[in-house]
């Protein structure tokens, strides 16, 4: 191989890696937490000036202080690249508000694009911090003083070096991932509402992974910087987060593979491929061609291809045989019908233990009360002075008109909403500024009028999600690895199992819950919430779409549940299910309790009837 | 006081950018973030037809607005539309916009090529008022803007499309049950709103002098900051959030570094999300 050839291979192998490295950090950020975050070049930037000013000496000492930077403090490697992923995970703790917050997806991915846009203005026109738009010059590379850096022998090492750390990274972010930590994270992505009503806890998630998805941005910067040798701001614009982006979701969002190809094949691809093409005489054709290509691939593969090349797998979990395990449905294919043929042996679960409850409590003495809840949407009141007991073990009901109130009421019981005014009080507590998250972990758990399943988990991740105290579900856990965590996981599946058989849905254990009709997600969410091991049950309108028979299975399954020290609160339409089921009844009509008792007392009461039986 | 004459001018601008692009998201629910590119590329159109079929560049101008009012109405149909027909989350969307900034923006540079133009006219003879300096083209920007405001105005308030619009917004379904006819309610709103992306630059670029294809790429810092102050969605808002944003910009970049100038503009937005992202007026269901 002729020796330029062999540099440029060199190159390539570097470049590539460094592309790589980003595109993995991204994508874990992106494809698996579900983070826009279209910042993600200034951490990739801040990683390559720190490990550039730390291996530097004193700006004022060196080449007569041509150029001014910070620090300079002339560090051996591979300290200044420990500091760049350092400073890459540290840059991520500013944003945390954006992402934090339930802000929308978009709105908090349009902050941190203007972020990055306005940084670079700023670092290009402030002289003393990075040398303004001129950027730095003569980085030193890593060992120069050692190795000839111009050797092909140094370049091929360097490139050797890119490479591994990429291979670390993809194991690292792959361990990370394939955890219940991971788990968590697609769930937060596929719907952080319903994650957060579970007991995550969104904001941590999000600033875990902006930290360590920064902390590898930083680190690929250094390799950047060190084998390349300057830093200029101009090569760092927001426009190059879009190249990234337009690289995972041609690879595969949520596919470490993936992450890899779309890096070769889009920002290295892009670079070298245009390298071949002779000049001509309007120098800014081919950039402007280029960059309207990475808009067509954008637009293209988001509609024709928009899991991208390697999409994401599915996690087969069940260890039920291929064959039999996880059809592929079509949504029309399986009717609630079917499940009731299947649904043998609810009666036969021992619920007491598959959702560790306690010995039964018959006291029924108050666990959950409000005392004069309200919630207004600007000017308007939904909800007023709401003042409602509910008693352990106790199955209760909550009826009343479209609209009056029962899916707030049952919102800001959960912390879903905040309230307007008024006191939440659980278990002897006053709970009513406590996040929602805190209230699933303490064992008040809801669930949602409409569909709310983690569409692109199984069936199976779905109800393991729910399941609490795990000791993988933490980025810590997630990395001291599957010994750590492998075991207790597999009890967790089989006890997810054991659910998904009482209610006859052990066929599509291993299919995406998004692929179930309608009320075969309603049954998932229903387990859902029993595995996260509620003391009080919070169901919005959990019948809905269900098979008449069916439901009455689950509500004698909700009674029996309650008889073993469970509580329940059910808003619910269907008249049948309270009468069969739920004692007390509370009627809610225009935000107001109208009355509450049982529903043979409701029925001879005229307001109500009124208001709500006949009506 | 002359920056704030400036600011004046850029504000007015900015107003008529600010409540197309806003007038879209509350329609259509799309954070357009190809504003940009459609901007320029109708200023461009406008100077083409100024200086080969000479005319002025305000009878030009017809063009860029034109321009603005097919593409954009285009860019929903035929783009934005089908991918929310497909339910996906609004993050996909703005990948699609910035997708199509992209295309938009260097498909202008592929054609018309890197270098500046400016449109051949004067900048009309010089005005004081109230210790302001204006130049003829200055104040014509700024009477601009006051007439297509008022004329958002009374669209809005007084006749059955701007009503219409205003229900689509505040809930598309039941507009759509109450007998509004929302598919056309969404069309006139991209032809207006593109109209005015049109307008705006159009006298962007008169105002900036000097322009090439790229030179609207960072105004959408601007159009986001005016719209989130203002509170995303509300039309009034946003010209009340462009006007703040625009003086404020001008007079930050007297007193501090011209450079620095779209640095206010950013903090307003980040503030805005940070605490208030429904804006000053909205209400927390918009958020």
């Amino acid at each position: 191989m002729p020796t330029a050839d062999a540099f440029y291979l060199a190159t390539i192998i570097v470049y590539g890696a460094v592309d790589a490295m980003a595109c993995l950090a991204l994508n874990v950020e992106f494809g698996f937490a579900g983070l826009s975050n279209f910042g993600f070049i200034i951490f990739q930037s801040i990683g390559a000036y720190v490990a550039a000013v730390l291996s530097m000496p004193n700006w004022a000492s060196s080449n007569g202080g041509f150029q001014q930077y910070i620090l300079g403090w002339h560090l051996a490697w591979p300290l200044p690249w420990i500091g760049a992923a350092i400073a890459g995970g540290l840059l991520a703790l500013p944003f945390v508000f954006l992402v934090g917050k339930r802000l929308r997806g978009d709105f908090a991915a349009v902050g941190l694009l203007v972020s990055a846009v306005l940084l670079n203005v700023l670092v290009k026109n402030y002289m003393p911090l990075f040398n303004g738009d001129a950027g730095i010059s003569i980085v030193p590379a890593p060992l120069q003083s050692l190795w000839n850096p111009q050797s092909l022998g140094y370049q091929f090492a360097y490139g050797g070096l890119a490479v591994v750390l990429t291979i670390a990274t993809y194991f690292l972010l792959k361990r990370v991932t394939e955890s219940p930590f991971g788990r968590s994270l697609r769930a937060m992505r596929d719907n952080d509402i319903v994650a957060d009503s579970l007991g995550k806890n969104i904001r941590g998630q999000r600033t875990s992974m902006m930290v360590l998805g920064g902390a590898i941005a930083g680190l690929s910067g250094a390799v950047l910087v060190g084998f390349i040798n300057l830093w200029a701001p101009g090569a760092w614009g927001y426009a190059e987060t879009i190249v990234l982006f337009a690289a995972i979701i041609v690879g595969g969002a949520g596919n470490h593979k993936g992450a890899v190809l779309g890096a070769i094949l889009v920002p290295l691809g892009f670079e070298e491929v245009t390298r071949f093409i002779p000049p001509l005489s309007n120098p800014t054709l081919v950039p402007a061609l280029e960059w309207v290509a990475i808009g067509l691939l954008i637009v293209l593969f988001l509609w024709f291809r928009p899991n991208g090349i390697l999409p994401e797998r599915r996690r087969i979990l069940s260890g039920l045989p291929s064959g039999a395990a996880a059809p592929v449905l079509t949504g029309s294919d399986t009717t609630d019908a079917d499940v009731l043929v299947k649904l043998g042996n609810i009666e036969q679960i021992d619920f007491r233990q598959l959702l560790r409850l306690g010995e039964p409590v018959n006291d029924h003495r108050v666990i959950l009360s409000t005392h004069n809840l309200t919630k207004s949407f600007s000017g308007v009141t939904v909800v007023q002075d709401v003042s409602i007991e509910v008693h352990q073990g106790r199955l209760t009901g909550l009826i009343g008109p479209n609209g009056a109130g029962k899916s707030t009421t049952l919102a800001m019981l959960a912390g879903t909403l905040p309230s307007s005014g008024g006191t939440i009080t659980y278990d002897g507590r006053d709970i009513t500024s406590m996040p929602s998250n805190l209230r699933a972990r303490a064992g008040l758990v809801r669930t949602f009028q409409l569909a709310s399943e983690f569409k692109k988990l199984t069936v199976l991740e779905n109800l393991v999600s729910a399941i609490p105290n795990q000791s993988g579900d933490s980025l810590r856990g997630a990395l001291r690895g599957k010994r750590f965590w492998g075991a207790e996981d597999r009890a967790n599946i089989e006890r997810a199992m054991e659910m998904l058989e009482g209610f006859g849905l052990t066929q599509y254990a291993d299919a995406y819950a998004g692929s179930l009709s309608g009320g075969q997600r309603r049954l998932v969410e229903i387990m859902r919430a029993l595995l996260a091991e509620p003391k009080v049950l919070l169901l919005d309108e959990p019948m809905a779409g269900v098979h008449p028979n069916l439901a009455h299975k689950i509500g004698e399954q909700l009674v029996t549940m309650c008889q073993a020290g469970m509580t329940v609160l059910m808003v619910e339409h269907e008249l049948s299910i309270m009468d069969a089921f739920c004692d007390p009844v509370i009627v809610l009509a225009e935000g107001k309790v109208l009355a509450q008792g049982t529903m043979a007392e409701l029925r001879l009461k005229e307001e109500v009837v009124e208001a709500y039986l006949v009506g | 006081m002359s920056s704030f004459g400036f600011g004046l001018v850029s504000a007015a601008v900015l107003a008529i950018a600010a409540v197309g692009f806003t007038m879209q998201f509350a329609v259509t629910n799309v954070l357009n973030l190809a504003y940009g590119s459609i901007m320029i590329n109708s200023a461009f159109v406008t100077y083409y037809v100024n200086t080969h079929a000479h005319v002025t560049p305000w009878v030009a101008t017809i063009g860029g607005v034109a321009t603005g009012a097919i593409v954009s109405w285009a860019l929903n149909r035929f783009v934005f539309t089908p991918f929310q027909r497909r339910n996906l989350p609004p993050i996909t969307i703005v990948m699609v916009a910035l997708g199509m900034d992209l295309i938009g923006t260097f498909g202008l540079q592929a054609i018309v090529g890197g270098s500046y133009v400016s449109f051949q006219q004067s900048q009309g003879s010089e005005y004081h008022i109230l210790g302001m300096f204006l130049s003829g083209l200055q104040l014509t920007i700024m009477g601009l803007a006051v007439v297509v405001l008022v004329a958002i105005h009374w669209l809005l308030r007084y006749t059955r499309l701007g009503k219409a619009m205003r229900a689509t917004s505040a809930n598309p379904n039941l507009a759509r049950n109450s007998g509004v006819k929302t598919g056309l309610v969404i069309s006139m709103t991209w032809l207006i709103s593109g109209a005015l992306s049109g307008l705006a630059g159009t006298v962007f670029a008169m105002n900036t002098g000097v322009f090439e294809a790229t030179s609207a790429q960072l105004y959408i810092v601007m159009l986001l900051a005016a719209m989130f102050l203002g509170g995303p969605g509300q039309p009034y808002g946003a010209m009340l959030g462009a006007v703040t944003i625009g003086v404020a910009t001008e007079i930050s970049a007297a007193y501090i570094n011209p450079e620095y100038k779209e640095v206010i503009a950013f903090l307003v937005l980040i503030g805005m999300l940070m605490f208030r992202p429904y804006g000053l007026f909205g209400s927390e269901k918009t958020a």
